[in-house]
């Protein structure tokens, strides 16, 4: 396939990236900032990306003195010769140059680039091989997420790569975020390399939903049948004609912990001697602690401190707080951990869970059930793991566990990050399997300790200075990046980047419509021996 | 390049217009073989230089002159007779004033292709001065090299105005080559890139 050349290296730093000067004829409007080109250089072919853009004039009288009335005739002979422009490069990856072919197939994959090309070396357009070679092609852990904004072509990730770590989704509200992560969970879902536990706080995921376009999309739930559970907090859901609610979740408040409680202050409106109040409570009680304390008349209360030496005032204005938690219509005084446990032996199994928050989604209701049910699922988990390390059978393997959260920024402000078990597990990585996946519209408000673990980052436009600084928190070469994080469409457009990408990039997201769900039809048929299979043994 | 139309028998079929009279590495001055019409500014001119060897240049000047250095022409017309007129009625004028007209050397062919620099040696005193044809000014104007030796030139016409004048030439013996002219124009920008003036003087006067 023919390259289009662009320009020549002139000048550059492997820091600072290549400045290439544009041949005449190229036009600066022809590229897009981010896009991705191939320098080649003597022995090696860099895959890069446009940085930045630059006018130059070689006499600065031009610049001094522009010709006002100049025809086309002249503009054009100025153009590409006394006025020019540079565009700078950032080479990302490099591969020997093997002979002049597209069969880019046996030669071993792009590395990190150690060096940079000399004087010279020529820029060019990036063909379909190129991409292919850098991105792969899709196949069962290669989803394609959409294509570069100059070619169709997909640009797939590593679901593999995607699974084993953190992730995170971000982009401001109306960047099509929310379809985004459908793309992935469907994605993840079809390759069946882990399963999934996903919030859906809005109720965005499970079912069908009117798009901002109009257009009427499936759920998850359409779309995967009986692989997918959906668990609701929502008594009435289940009874909804046609939403196909598998189970209908409680929390009881036996489940409920002191942590959970401190998680909520400021939902709660909790004061500052509430966790020493909830210290001693739950010392004197144990695991029944709240029904008990909520239960409590004043007298016990003033009983109750005059034995443990608590506060009385603090402590009645602590049950008062507490006791809207009990007012939560999905909140029963005793519910067996046997839900959660089933729900985790259903992801063993591996199907899916999406747990529905239908009518409650005030953000009491978000982080409360969030916290309880990852709890007692990281728990299980990690005595999975721990019987797996034991054992070291392949049988007693944990599937690896992603869990998708919205709001991210609830759970992971730096104010309670250390608290809260998604904290935990952005920390402690995929140690035994389980990771999250991260979706908000405010990256600044969460912890950069977690921020920083993010594997892989998807992100929509983002404007906020400090959004954009926190989306990029330990990933190189941000000065440049930056730019083109600015640079997005509002819809539809992405930068990919990370560990599931080889190099970051921008593109135009996949349509979420007829075309997808055929897609994944066809892979589900090809699929769906082997499910039976699994599901059901041999 | 050994095309039948460079060849000395072809040669001899396009016009001879002059004679050397003066001559140097860089350039020769000719006499016109008629009066008041020396080639126009900035067309491509030739001389043998020996076998089938031949120099190319530019016209820079042209003036009609009296061949005696000391003489200066006097006013000669009246209320009746002017212009025309007056050679008419003096045509002793005619062998008393000669046109005379200066080349800047740009190239040569020489051992069968067309070279952009220099002659090896000066174009002999005495030798006539052949116009181009089209042809060979399509030929010779396929590379734009000797576009610096033209801006080199010291002559009595400033340099761009030229070399202005010289694409304006080649452009219309090429047929109007808009691509051509395109391709001169960068070679221009290019070539005065430091002296902005300059090159506008150029651009401007080479727009069609």
């Amino acid at each position: 396939m023919a390259r289009k050349r662009l320009g020549v290296v002139t000048d550059g730093a492997f820091n600072a990236g290549l400045t290439v000067r544009l041949d005449p004829g190229v036009s600066t409007e022809e590229m897009r900032i981010g896009e991705f080109v191939v320098v080649e250089g003597e022995g090696n072919r860099y895959f890069s990306l446009i940085s930045d853009m630059q006018l130059r004039a070689t006499d600065a009288a031009l610049l001094a003195d522009p010709p006002r009335e100049a025809s086309p005739f002249i503009a054009q002979a100025l153009r590409g010769t006394t006025t020019y422009a540079t565009v700078q490069v950032k080479p990302m990856l490099m591969m020997p140059r093997g002979a002049d072919t597209d069969f880019l197939v046996d030669l071993e994959p792009p590395q990190p680039v150690r060096t940079i090309p000399m004087h010279f070396a020529e820029l060019h357009e990036a063909t379909e091989s190129d991409f292919g070679a850098v991105f792969g092609h899709e196949d069962r852990t290669h989803f394609a997420m959409g294509k570069p904004l100059t070619m169709d072509i997909p640009i797939c990730i590593n679901l593999a790569r995607l699974v084993e770590r953190s992730n995170g989704v971000f982009g401001q509200s109306g960047t099509g975020k929310s379809f985004l992560v459908r793309l992935l969970l469907c994605g993840v879902i079809e390759s069946g390399l882990a399963v999934n536990l996903v919030f859906d706080m809005h109720d965005e995921y499970a079912f069908g939903k009117e798009s901002e376009d109009g257009v009427f999309v499936k759920g998850l739930k359409h779309l995967f049948g009986s692989k997918l559970l959906v668990y609701s907090l929502d008594e009435k859901a289940q009874a909804r004609g046609g939403r196909g609610v598998d189970v209908t979740l409680q929390i009881g408040l036996n489940q409920i912990e002191a942590e959970d409680v401190l998680l909520l202050a400021e939902e709660l409106n909790l004061r500052a001697t509430a966790e020493a109040n909830v210290g001693l409570l739950t010392d004197a009680y144990g695991a029944d602690w709240l029904s008990r304390f909520l239960a409590m008349s004043p007298t016990d209360i003033s009983a109750f401190c005059e034995q443990y030496g608590a506060h009385e005032g603090s402590l009645s204005a602590l049950q008062r707080n507490l006791k809207r938690i009990e007012r939560r219509p999905y909140v029963v005084p005793e519910a067996p951990f046997s839900v959660i446990d089933e729900m985790v032996a259903a992801l063993d199994k591996g199907q899916h869970v999406i747990l529905h928050f239908g009518r409650y989604d005030h953000p009491l209701d978000h982080m409360l059930v969030a916290n309880v049910v990852t709890r007692r699922v990281r728990h299980l988990y990690r005595e999975k793991v721990e019987r797996y390390e034991q054992t070291q059978s392949p049988a007693d393997k944990p599937r690896p566990l992603m869990i998708t959260i919205e709001e991210a920024h609830k759970f992971l402000n730096p104010a309670v990050s250390r608290q809260t078990i998604f904290g935990v597990i952005a920390r402690e990585l995929r140690k035994y399997h389980v990771t999250l996946t991260v979706v908000d519209q405010r990256p600044s408000g969460i912890d950069s300790e977690v921020l920083s673990q993010l594997g892989t980052r998807i992100t929509g436009k983002l404007t906020d200075e400090r959004d954009i600084e926190a989306v990029l928190t330990g990933v190189s070469g941000r000065s440049f990046l930056r730019g083109t994080l600015e640079s997005l469409d509002t819809r539809e457009q992405v930068l990919l980047m990370g560990h599931a990408v080889p190099m970051p990039i921008v593109v135009q997201t996949r349509k979420y419509d007829e075309v997808f769900y055929a897609a994944l039809g066809a892979g589900e048929k090809r699929s769906a021996q082997l499910d039976i299979v699994e599901l059901f043994g041999e | 390049m050994t095309d039948e139309s460079m060849t000395n028998g072809t040669m001899t079929k396009s016009q001879r217009i002059g004679e050397i009279v003066e001559t140097s590495t860089t350039g020769f001055v000719a006499v016109s073989k008629t009066l008041h019409q020396p080639p126009a500014l900035g067309s491509l001119v030739k001389v043998q230089l020996g076998g089938e060897d031949y120099a190319y240049g530019v016209v820079a000047f042209g003036t009609t002159v009296s061949p005696d250095p000391g003489r200066r022409a006097v006013p000669r017309a009246s209320d009746e007779v002017y212009d025309e007129a007056v050679y008419a009625r003096q045509p002793q004028l005619t062998r008393v004033l000669h046109t005379e007209f200066s080349v800047v050397l740009v190239g040569c062919f020489e051992d069968g292709s067309i070279r952009q620099h220099l002659p090896p040696h000066p174009p002999r005193l005495h030798y006539d001065v052949h116009e181009c044809t089209s042809d060979e000014v399509r030929r010779f104007s396929e590379r734009l090299v000797y576009f610096r030796l033209l801006l080199d030139a010291q002559g009595q016409v400033p340099a761009e105005q030229l070399l202005a004048a010289h694409i304006r030439q080649v452009y219309r013996a090429r047929g109007h080559d808009a691509a051509w002219l395109e391709r001169a124009a960068r070679q221009v920008t290019s070539l005065l890139r430091d002296d902005y003036d300059r090159m506008m003087t150029v651009l401007y006067g080479i727009e069609p």
